[in-house]
């Protein structure tokens, strides 16, 4: 074990480092407010709404792989806000991030993704597709 | 045959560790000590490991050491050291929205109808997942579209009652009904969860990237 | 015209289907053939010669598969499904067709039997489409089931990969049948059905082997009023009903066994629901009345029930238009206006589709309210016995009799568009029996050969005073089992009266001259299912009478066939409508009050033999709609005439108090008071010269004549291809 092992010194290199990649220390203590946990990792990439996703092996599996919400959330960030094509690798099912998988489908009626709106204007809420399935007679209005 | 043997190869035994078995088996194998119970308590035989609570060592010096470590709160400064130790380990949870847990392809989540490339629905109103769905969770109404094929006119799935079984699915003779990877679809209202056909839909055309890809990840074993 | 030989009929009139008959007392005796031991499985079957091999297992309860053979149709043995080992025989035999032979051993679970079996489905499977999930036959589908129960379990076709399955056409044939015809297994059932039972010879088969095909050879609709029970008969998914398209699988409705009312033979049927939503209508079998068949209006009409319907009460408001009300205000106005309103200037009039426990409801009201004026919509004479003896209008022969009659004298009736069924069991017997038919009035095509005896009403006067040179007259003389129908509709006329009591003469002339004294001859056919109870219950019929007295409130219980309108009442009178329609009735009506059709009450009707049956609760009444005969109680109510029952037993308590006939449900009592009908008839024998007319002459005339199938869009797509074919070539 090297000296500087020994005195957590690389540990020490770690910190300074997860501070410099995450813009300073003010951007640092912004992300610490805003996740509760400053990493370092390669950014592996970023979806259209402007998620990040980075990814550490450093971390033992489970913490290897995490997004960092787009600023655009502030603090309204949500899980649902992963997007489709970004959701199996954070969730390990692929180690291929999306814009290197060529089996992912493009099909032009495939819809833009909408994280989980309940709560807000655009929540869904239910409706019948049947027409009525009673016709009523309308009496002939006289003229 | 010596009775550590006989401890050594009945892993059962070991396993249940009831000194009254151990007894049994001593006067069973042993015949011709009849008459004489030879208990050996605790055994001390090695590959041996008594796990019920012992009788506290009662020598003067246990006794005063046990006393000490009272008195001077040992245990507690013991807790406080540990706790502190793990503020400086790496933590065992994962944060979640940030990070989150691994799935398998064939996790079953939130409900979705697919459609086929060139944009047209796949469901053709068979019914065989309203049939098979155990909860009775689906309801289906059809009738002849205008161009002379089967469709649904209704496709409701109600979310709470859903007990995702992952029957429907299979039941699917065009992989139109999928229990997609989305688990986070919470609402804040009940009515929010009675999905209709367009919903489904809709979760489908948002989902179709991902569903995709499970189903290519599974292919071999269906 | 296809007449079976007599050897045929013989065949086909088998110990298990001749049994119901031979129990009637008055059958003629047959000579009963000897029967014979045969084996089947080892199982010891007695039976009569001429069965075949599939019969004699269905005796022990053994069953073989089949595809084309049908018990109510000629034996076609093409399918070859019902292949079974019999022994000492080298190879399999035909169930179906292969007549059993004394001793014969069959063995139906026989390795040679299975592989019979299994290569046969393989065949019919090399061939089928694998389209189970968009089939409307999934789920009861004859040949899913037997190639689970008898298929191989495994497959051996690779074809697909260079040749591709057989593909057929697909046919138009209506806006009744949908035709998928890759799904066809040419057993010919649909084929015999046509020309055998709905005596239409449009079907038949062109080509061989793989270029079989079922069509109708020419580009040509196969429009019959029975033409929906080819539907029913296909084993596959061939044929598979139009309307009811893609709308739900057999396993998820709810079937309520129940009567059909747009005839007046009560079909029984089968009502099958999902959701509170009629969607479709299938037949129950009943040997007495409609066999295992259904007329294509019954079937079809149901979509009718979700159009045009009244949902909520309605009053006319201040500027003269209907509008919707509460339960409440209406039941105020109408029982306001019932209330001002002198006991003669009261009037009530039941419709075609009214049922029993209303139809007493609404007597019991009126009479209350010291009126007599109940009046059905159709007409019958009262003069002489009038309607005083049930014989008099009642189908007294019975409809399953009429397999058993020598010779049929039909006046003045188009049975086929007006009691279709009745039709087909005519035509059975024509065809199995040798039955003759003669008839008076105008040349309708009744799918048979008749000898027309003219269209005249002066011509029943001739057959019954014996004047008549017509050689029916003396076949009629000398037939041990004739039957003479009479169509109600003909009573309407001012002679009406003279033509039912030359026809009570005539029929009454021959049955005293039969050997078999239980034989009725006289038959009056009515036209609606609602005019047995109304007379029963003792309405007047006909509204003639009571129109010109000048009623100030008219009570219409589902009155839509037009016989009143505003112009023939006061300026000030006041129409209540009760039904469940927006028809005629309630275009007119001052106040609506929403009843409930057939499929939503518990109700009884009696069809035109007299025989009681009840319909069930199948869907609630839609909206606001309520039963018919509680809506009248509530009235009562409202009136301060307060009726004295409170549930559906005590109405039919005070039905029973009426006539017992009316709850006595299915069966059908013997009436016996024809002699002194025709005695008091005697003195109405007044000279008659008019034409006998038909209402319902073609098939177009035949799919819209009620409320409800006025109001099916089904039916209306019907009638527009019934006048589409007209102009085809063909």
């Amino acid at each position: 074990m090297s000296l500087a092992k020994y005195l957590a010194l690389d540990k020490v290199a770690t910190f300074f480092n997860i501070i410099r990649q995450n813009g300073g220390i003010r951007a640092s203590l912004f992300k610490l407010y805003r996740q509760d946990e400053l990493k370092d990792g390669v950014l592996v990439g970023e979806d259209k709404y402007g998620n990040k996703y980075f990814e550490n092996p450093r971390y033992f599996y489970g913490r290897n792989r995490w997004v960092e919400y787009s600023p655009d959330y502030h603090m309204n960030y949500d899980g649902s806000q992963v997007s489709a094509e970004w959701f199996g690798w954070l969730h390990y099912k692929t180690d291929l991030p999306p814009q290197q998988d060529p089996g992912r489908p493009k099909y032009p009626w495939m819809a833009e993704f909408t994280e989980n709106l309940s709560g807000t204007t655009g929540q869904y809420t239910p409706y019948s597709t049947t027409r009525p399935k009673v016709e009523a007679w309308e009496p002939k209005a006289k003229a | 045959m010596s009775l550590a043997k006989i401890f050594s190869v009945s892993s059962r035994v070991r396993a249940s560790g009831a000194s009254s078995l151990v007894v049994r088996h001593a006067q069973y194998s042993t015949p011709a000590q009849e008459g004489k119970t030879e208990k050996v308590y605790p055994p001390t035989s090695p590959g041996y490991k008594y796990v019920n609570a012992e009788d506290p060592n009662m020598t003067m010096k246990a006794l005063t050491d046990r006393a000490a470590q009272t008195l001077f709160w040992t245990e507690l400064a013991r807790g406080f050291a540990v706790t502190l130790a793990h503020i400086f380990k790496e933590p065992a949870t994962i944060n979640y929205p940030f990070e989150k847990g691994p799935l398998s392809p064939r996790f079953r989540g939130e409900h979705a109808l697919r459609r086929y490339p060139s944009g047209e629905e796949r469901c053709i109103a068979c019914k065989l997942c309203e049939a098979i769905c155990p909860a009775q969770a689906i309801t289906i109404e059809a009738e002849e579209r205008k161009d002379g094929s089967r469709r649904t006119t209704r496709y409701d799935i109600d979310m709470t009652k859903c007990i995702y079984c992952g029957f429907c699915q299979e039941a699917c003779p065009v992989d139109a009904i999928v229990e997609g990877p989305n688990f986070e679809f919470s609402t804040e209202t009940h009515e929010e969860l009675l999905y209709n056909k367009e919903k489904l839909l809709s979760n489908g055309d948002k989902w179709e990237s991902e569903i995709a890809s499970n189903i290519r990840a599974d292919h071999l074993y269906r | 015209m296809l007449r079976q030989p007599l050897t045929r009929a013989l065949t086909l009139s088998s110990p298990a289907r001749a049994a119901p008959l031979a129990a009637r007392t008055f059958a003629g005796p047959p000579p009963p053939p000897e029967k014979f031991e045969v084996f089947i499985d080892d199982k010891p079957v007695m039976v009569v010669p001429g069965t075949t091999i599939l019969q004699a297992a269905a005796q022990v309860g053994v069953e073989i598969p089949r595809f084309c053979y049908h018990e109510r149709l000629a034996v076609a043995g093409n399918c070859r499904m019902c292949l079974v080992e019999v022994e000492k025989s080298p190879k399999p035999a035909a169930a179906c067709a292969m007549p059993v032979m004394k001793g014969m051993r069959v063995k139906t679970n026989s390795d040679l039997t299975k592989k019979a079996r299994e290569g046969v489905m393989e065949f019919l499977l090399v061939n089928h489409p694998l389209d189970c999930p968009i089939c409307d036959q999934g789920g009861e589908c004859d040949l899913q089931d037997q190639s689970m129960a008898f298929g191989s379990d495994r497959s051996r076709f690779t074809d697909i990969h260079f040749s591709g399955k057989r593909a057929v056409e697909d046919k138009d044939v209506g806006p009744l049948i949908k035709t998928i015809m890759t799904r066809c297994i040419h057993c010919t059932r649909c084929i015999r059905f046509a020309s055998e039972v709905a005596g239409v010879d449009d079907f038949g088969t062109t080509g061989r082997g793989t270029d079989m095909q079922v069509g109708t050879y020419v580009e040509k609709m196969f429009l019959s009023e029975l033409s929906g029970n080819i539907i029913d008969l296909c084993p596959v998914g061939a044929l598979t009903s139009k309307p009811y398209s893609f709308a739900a699988r057999p396993w998820e409705t709810r079937r309520i066994d129940s009567v059909d009312v747009l005839d007046p033979l009560g079909s029984n049927i089968v009502v099958a629901t999902r959701t509170n939503e009629v969607l479709r209508i299938l037949p129950r079998t009943n040997e007495e009345i409609n066999e295992e068949w259904l007329s294509d209006k019954s079937r079809f009409a149901c979509d009718g029930l979700k159009r045009q319907r009244l949902v909520t009460p309605m009053m006319k408001d201040s500027s003269g238009n209907l509008a919707p009300v509460d339960w409440e205000d209406a039941m105020v106005a109408a029982a306001r206006a019932l209330k001002d309103c002198p006991p003669n200037k009261l009037l009530a009039v039941a419709g075609d589709l009214a049922d029993a426990e209303s139809l007493v409801a609404l007597k019991d009201l009126v009479n209350r309210l010291g009126s007599e004026n109940t009046c059905t919509e159709q007409f019958f004479p009262l003069e002489g016995a009038g309607i005083d003896f049930r014989s008099s209008y009642l189908f007294n022969t019975k409809i399953a009799n009429i397999e058993e009659a020598d010779l049929i004298l039909l006046i003045g009736t188009n049975v086929r568009f007006e009691a279709p069924l009745l039709n087909a069991r005519i035509r059975k017997a024509y065809v199995h029996k040798e039955t003759d038919i003669a008839y008076i009035g105008p040349k309708v095509d009744l799918t048979y050969d008749y000898m027309h005896v003219g269209d005249s009403a002066s011509v029943v006067k001739d057959l019954a005073t014996g004047s008549s040179s017509h050689e029916v007259l003396k076949r009629l003389e000398s037939a041990r089992h004739p039957v003479v129908i009479l169509g109600a509709d003909q009573l309407k006329t001012p002679e009406g009266a003279a033509l039912l009591a030359y026809t009570q003469e005539l029929a009454l002339r021959l049955q005293d001259k039969l050997e078999d004294k239980n034989w009725k001859v006289l038959n009056v056919l009515q036209r609606t299912a609602s005019q047995t109870a109304a007379l029963d219950i003792g309405y007047q019929p006909g509204v003639g009478k009571a129109l010109q007295d000048g009623p100030q409130v008219v009570y219409l219980l589902g009155a839509d066939s037009g016989v009143i309108s505003r112009d023939q009442l006061p300026k000030d009178a006041v129409v209540i409508y009760q039904g469940h329609h927006g028809d005629v009735g309630a275009g007119m009506a001052d106040i609506v009050l929403p009843g409930a059709a057939y499929t939503e009450k518990r109700a009884t009707y009696v069809n035109a033999e007299g025989r009681a049956q009840q319909t069930l609760v199948a869907v609630s009444p839609p909206g606001r709609a309520r039963e018919d005969w509680k809506i009248i109680r509530a009235l009562s109510e409202v009136v301060g005439e307060r009726l004295p029952y409170d549930s559906l037993d005590e109405v039919r308590d005070r039905l029973s108090q009426v006539s017992p006939a009316l709850v006595s449900y299915g069966d059908v009592q013997d009436n016996n008071y024809f002699a002194q009908a025709r005695a008091l008839a005697q003195s109405l024998q007044k000279p008659v010269s008019g034409k006998l007319d038909v209402q319902l002459k073609q098939l177009e005339d035949y799919f819209m004549t009620d409320t409800i199938s006025r109001a099916s869009p089904t039916m209306a797509k019907c009638v527009q291809a019934v006048l589409k074919q007209k102009q085809s070539q063909y």
